[in-house]
C-alpha cells in the first residue's frame, strides 16, 4: 500500500491533453486502456466503477484495489488556410489516473471508492502563434470522486450506483490585440455533482453484457480570478482583476457492451459508446465588473457521438493476457466552430496492452495506445480562423492492481 | 519477460518519432513572373502610416509584405526605400497618448511623435522595388522634375521622390522601369480626389478627361502601358470613397454640446437677426441650438446668392463631414462652431462629397476597364472599406472596422493603414493575384503584426 501512495503523491498533473472526443478521457483502467478502451460488459474488478457499477458485485476476490496513470503525448499540428506556415502545439504531458478500491460485504453487495479523471485537456500553442487571440494555452482539469454501491441480485444480474462529486479548475490564457503583450488569464476552481449507474448481465459463463449511464455534471464557476494585462489607459475599460462565472457541461454517457469468451483463452467485446455532447451549446464568460465590455457568448454547437470499439484478449499464459482494440471515435465539434482550445478530430485508434501477474495477488497492467486525429479543414468562423489540423497521440500506460 | 519490454519500448520509441503533417501549400506563381516586383503608387504604397513615412512603418506597408510574400513564388528580394527614422522625414507623425486641451481636461488621443528625422536630402543611393511616393497625384508619375530638388521651393516636386530618385529628371514611372520589373502594382488616384476632400475642397480634383498629365483616363492608361512594357503582370487597385475613412468620420457633426438653458437662451438670442435675415429673404437655413448634442454652424460659400457673403454661414448636416484636422480647442475654448463659423477647410459640405463621390466612381470606373482591357488583377479596395465600415471584417479573432484605434485598420493618421491592416490589404492583393493569374501566393499571418500600441 505504500508503494500506491508515493505512485499518487508523484501524480501532481491531473490534465489530459484535448487528444480525442472533446475533452472526454477514457482512460480510466490500463486492462481495459489495452482492450480497445472496452469496459461496461466486463466484470474486471474495481475498475468496473468506473465502467460499469453492475458489474462491480461480479468481483472474483474479497478486496480489489487498482492504480495506475496513463501518459498522454499529443502533437497537434495546424496549417492556415492560404498560408504557407505551419504551426504546432508544445502541449504538457498529460496525466489522467485512477484509484480503486473495492470489498465484498457478502455475497451479494460490494462496495468501493473510485477518484478517476474522465475529463481533462490541455493545449498549448505558442504565445505568439497565429491564433493566439482564440487561445495561447489552456488546461482543464477535473477529479471525480466515487463512492459506488453494487448488487448481484441473482448468479446473473448485477445492479450498481455511485454518486459522483467532481473538483477540478480550468485555467486559460489568450491573447490580446491592444499592443505587444496584452493578454488575459482567466483561473478558476469548479465543481459539480452526479451519478454513475450501471446493469450487468452474465447471460452464461461466455457471454456477458453491460449497460452504464454516467450523468452529465455541469461544472460550475462561480467568482473566477480574471486578470488583464493591458496597457494602463485602457484599465478604466479593463479593470487589472476581475471575477467572472461560467460554466462547462461534462457530458452525458451511454454505453452498451457485449463481450464473448471465444475459447478458453480468447475474449472478444464489442462496444457502443453515446457520448452526449449536443449538451455543450455555448461557451458564456460572465464579467462582474463592466461586463457589457467584456462578457461573451461563444457558440461551440456540439453534437452527440457514437463511438464503436473493439476489445481482444488472449490469454498467453497462466499470468500473462495479451489484448488489442480499436475504435472510431467521430469528433463532436462544429466545423464551424471549431476552436483551436480543443482540437478534437475524428479519430481512428489502436490499442495493445500486457497485464502479467509475478505473484497471484499481483497483476502489472501495461498498455499503448495511438491516436490519428484525421486531417480535417475546420473553422471557428466568429473569428475567421480557418486551417488544417491534425493530430496524432501517443499514450502509453501503467497500473497494477492488488487482490486479497 | 525483459525480452518483451524492450520490445515494447523499441515500438514505442518508433511510433513517437511520426508527427502529423499538415503542410498542404504548394506555392505557385501560376502564368505570372514575380521575379521583380515594382510596387507604384502613392502613401499607400510606400507604407506611409500615422502621419509619417517611418521605418517600420514602411517594413509593414502592404507592398513589402506582397513583396515578401512573393519571395516564396519566385520573386527577389523586394526593397524599399529605407527611411532611417521611427519618426519620418517630414515632422508630422503621430502616437497614441494624452493630451490636456484648453479646459484642463486630458484625454487619450494621437498626439504628436517628436524625434530626430531622416532628411530627404539624405539621399537613398540603391535600387528600389517600391517607388510608391506620399502625395503623388496621377500626374505626378509621369512628370520629369517629381525628384528635383531645384523643383522643391516651386512646390513642384516632391522630398519624398527627391529622396530617392535617381536623376533629378526621372519621373517616378522611368524609375520604376529602371529595375526591369516583371511584375507590378498600381494604387494611384486616391490623392486626386483626396487632395480635394482633405483640403476640404480647397485644392481642385483632377478631371476625368484631357490630355496625358492632365486627364484621368488618359493618364492612366499611358502610365499601365508603360509599365506593361516591361511588366507582363500587374496588380491595379481603386480608390476608396471618402465616408469610409476614420479621417472624414472621427469628428461627429453635432460637436457642440449645450447642457444650460443661459447657454442655450444666450446662442439662440445671438441668432435671432440671422433667422430673421434668412425668413426675410426666403431662405430656409435657420440656426438653432437645443439642449444636447448641436450641429456645428460652418461658412458655407456656395450658398445662393442673394444671400450676402457676410451671412453664408449655416448648420451642419448630418450627411456632411467634419475633418479630423479640426482643431478641437477652437471649438473648446474659441466658440468654433456655435459663436464662430468653423472654416471651410475642416469641413466637407454635401455638394463637395457628391462631387468626390462622383469623380471617385469615375476613376474607379476608368481602373477597373483597365485592368478587364489588360488582364490585369484588380483589387476593390472601395468595397474593402464599406465592408469594414458597415459589417466590420473579421480575421484572426481581430475585428477590422473604420473607427479610429479600435477599429484596428487605420493608423493614427485616419487614413493610412496600420500594420494589421496593412497585412490584411495584403492578402486582398495576395487573393486577387492568384485568381487572375493561377498563381498561389501564400496569405500573410495578419495576427503576427502588431496592433494600435496603447500607452
Amino acid at each position: 500500500m505504500r508503494r500506491i501512495t508515493l505512485l499518487l503523491l508523484s501524480i501532481v498533473l491531473v490534465s489530459a491533453t484535448a487528444f480525442a472526443g472533446g475533452y472526454q478521457v477514457r482512460l480510466q483502467g490500463n486492462k481495459q486502456n489495452g482492450f480497445g478502451l472496452v469496459g461496461t460488459p466486463l466484470s474486471w474488478g474495481a475498475s468496473s466503477m468506473f465502467y460499469n457499477p453492475g458489474a462491480l458485485s461480479f468481483m472474483k476476490d474479497k478486496m480489489h484495489f487498482e492504480v495506475g496513470a496513463s501518459a498522454i503525448m499529443s502533437n497537434v499540428s495546424f496549417q492556415r488556410t492560404g498560408s504557407s506556415v505551419t504551426e504546432e502545439t508544445d502541449n504538457p504531458l498529460g496525466t489522467p489516473f485512477y484509484v480503486y478500491g473495492a470489498g465484498k460485504i457478502n455475497e451479494m453487495i460490494t462496495v468501493g471508492i473510485a477518484v478517476y479523471t474522465p475529463y481533462g485537456s490541455s493545449a498549448k500553442w505558442q504565445d505568439d502563434w497565429s491564433g493566439k487571440f482564440l487561445i495561447q494555452d489552456i488546461s482543464l482539469k477535473a477529479i471525480f470522486i466515487q463512492p459506488t454501491i453494487s448488487f448481484n441480485i441473482n448468479d446473473k444480474f448485477g445492479i450498481g450506483a455511485g454518486f459522483v462529486y467532481t473538483t477540478g479548475g480550468v485555467e486559460i490564457n489568450k491573447a490580446l490585440n491592444y499592443g505587444s503583450n496584452s493578454t488575459v488569464n482567466l483561473d478558476a476552481n469548479a465543481s459539480g455533482m452526479g451519478y454513475n449507474l450501471g446493469l450487468f448481465y452474465k447471460a452464461s459463463d461466455k457471454l456477458s453484457l453491460g449497460l452504464n449511464y454516467r450523468s452529465r455534471i455541469n461544472m460550475k464557476v462561480e467568482g473566477g480570478d480574471a486578470k488583464f494585462t493591458v496597457p494602463s489607459s485602457l484599465n478604466t475599460l479593463i479593470p487589472e482583476t476581475n471575477t467572472f462565472d461560467t460554466e462547462l457541461p461534462l457530458p452525458g454517457n451511454l454505453d452498451f457492451g457485449v463481450a464473448y469468451q471465444a475459447t478458453d483463452k480468447l475474449l472478444i467485446a464489442f462496444e457502443l459508446d453515446w457520448v452526449m455532447w449536443g449538451t455543450y451549446d455555448t461557451l458564456s464568460f460572465t464579467f462582474h465588473e463592466n461586463g457589457d465590455l467584456l462578457s461573451s457568448n461563444n457558440p461551440r454547437e456540439y453534437k452527440d457521438t457514437f463511438i464503436p470499439r473493439i476489445g481482444i484478449q488472449y490469454d498467453m499464459m497462466d499470468n500473462l493476457q495479451l489484448r488489442a482494440g480499436a475504435y472510431y471515435d467521430t469528433s463532436p465539434t462544429n466545423s464551424d466552430y471549431f476552436t483551436p482550445e480543443t482540437v478534437s478530430l475524428n479519430t481512428f485508434a489502436y490499442t495493445l496492452g500486457l497485464s502479467y501477474s509475478p505473484i497471484d495477488m499481483l497483476s502489472i497492467d501495461l498498455s499503448f495506445l495511438q491516436l490519428f486525429g484525421q486531417k480535417s479543414d475546420m473553422a471557428y468562423t466568429p473569428d475567421n480562423f480557418e486551417g488544417t489540423y491534425q493530430t496524432i497521440t501517443y499514450i502509453p500506460g501503467l497500473g497494477v492492481s492488488l487482490r486479497f | 519477460m525483459k525480452i518483451k519490454f524492450i520490445y515494447y519500448i523499441a515500438i514505442l520509441a518508433f511510433m513517437a518519432s511520426c508527427k502529423p503533417d499538415v503542410n498542404e501549400f504548394t506555392p505557385s506563381n501560376g502564368s505570372a513572373d514575380f521575379t521583380t516586383y515594382v510596387a507604384v503608387g502613392n502613401s499607400l504604397t510606400a507604407g506611409y502610416a500615422d502621419g509619417a513615412l517611418y521605418t517600420s512603418g514602411q517594413m509593414y506597408g502592404w507592398a513589402n509584405l506582397l513583396g515578401e510574400q512573393m519571395t516564396q513564388v519566385g520573386g527577389a528580394e523586394f526593397v524599399f526605400p529605407k527611411v532611417k527614422s521611427e519618426f519620418g522625414v517630414l515632422p508630422g507623425k503621430l502616437k497614441l497618448g494624452y493630451s490636456e486641451d484648453c479646459l484642463g481636461a486630458t484625454s487619450l488621443g494621437p498626439v504628436p511623435d517628436v524625434g530626430e528625422l531622416d532628411p530627404y536630402t539624405d539621399h537613398v543611393d540603391y535600387a528600389v522595388n517600391n517607388v510608391g511616393v506620399p502625395g503623388a497625384k496621377l500626374g505626378h508619375l509621369l512628370f520629369n522634375g517629381y525628384g528635383d530638388p531645384a523643383n522643391l521651393a516651386l512646390g513642384l516636386a516632391n522630398p519624398y521622390f527627391v529622396k530617392f530618385a535617381t536623376t533629378p529628371t526621372i519621373s517616378v514611372v522611368e524609375q520604376a522601369l529602371s529595375i526591369s520589373p516583371t511584375f507590378f502594382s498600381l494604387w494611384i488616384g486616391n490623392n486626386d480626389v483626396l487632395g480635394f476632400a482633405t483640403s476640404g475642397g480647397l485644392s481642385p480634383i483632377t478631371p476625368l478627361t484631357g490630355d496625358v498629365g492632365i486627364g484621368f483616363t488618359e493618364t492612366y492608361a499611358t502610365i499601365v502601358g508603360a509599365l506593361m512594357s516591361s511588366a507582363k503582370g500587374g496588380v491595379l487597385a481603386n480608390i476608396p470613397g471618402v465616408t469610409s475613412a476614420a479621417f472624414f468620420t472621427t469628428v461627429p457633426y453635432n460637436a457642440i454640446p449645450i447642457t444650460d438653458q443661459a447657454t442655450l437662451d444666450f446662442i439662440n438670442a445671438a441668432y435671432v437677426p440671422y433667422n430673421a435675415a434668412m425668413e426675410q429673404m426666403g431662405q430656409p437655413y435657420r440656426i438653432n441650438f437645443e439642449i444636447g448634442a448641436n450641429a456645428m454652424v460652418i461658412f458655407d460659400a456656395d450658398m445662393p446668392d442673394p444671400i450676402p457673403v457676410t451671412l453664408k454661414f449655416r448648420q451642419i448636416t448630418s450627411d456632411e463631414l467634419v475633418l479630423m484636422t479640426i482643431p478641437q480647442d477652437s471649438i473648446k475654448c474659441a466658440q468654433w462652431g456655435s459663436a464662430v463659423p468653423i472654416p471651410s477647410q475642416y469641413i466637407l459640405t454635401a455638394s463637395e462629397i457628391a462631387e468626390v463621390t462622383n469623380a471617385t466612381n469615375a476613376f474607379n470606373d476608368v481602373i477597373k476597364a483597365t485592368a478587364t482591357v489588360n488582364g490585369l488583377a484588380f483589387v476593390d479596395f472601395n468595397s474593402i472599406l464599406v465592408d469594414a465600415k458597415t459589417t466590420g471584417i473579421v480575421v484572426d479573432g481581430i475585428t477590422f472596422t473604420t473607427t479610429l484605434v479600435t477599429g484596428n485598420l487605420f493608423s493614427l493618421d485616419g487614413i493610412h493603414l496600420a500594420p494589421q491592416g496593412n497585412a490584411l490589404v495584403a492578402n486582398y492583393f495576395i487573393d486577387a493575384i492568384n485568381t487572375t493569374y493561377n498563381a498561389n501566393i501564400p496569405h500573410t499571418v495578419v495576427s503576427s503584426y502588431p496592433g494600435i500600441e496603447f500607452p
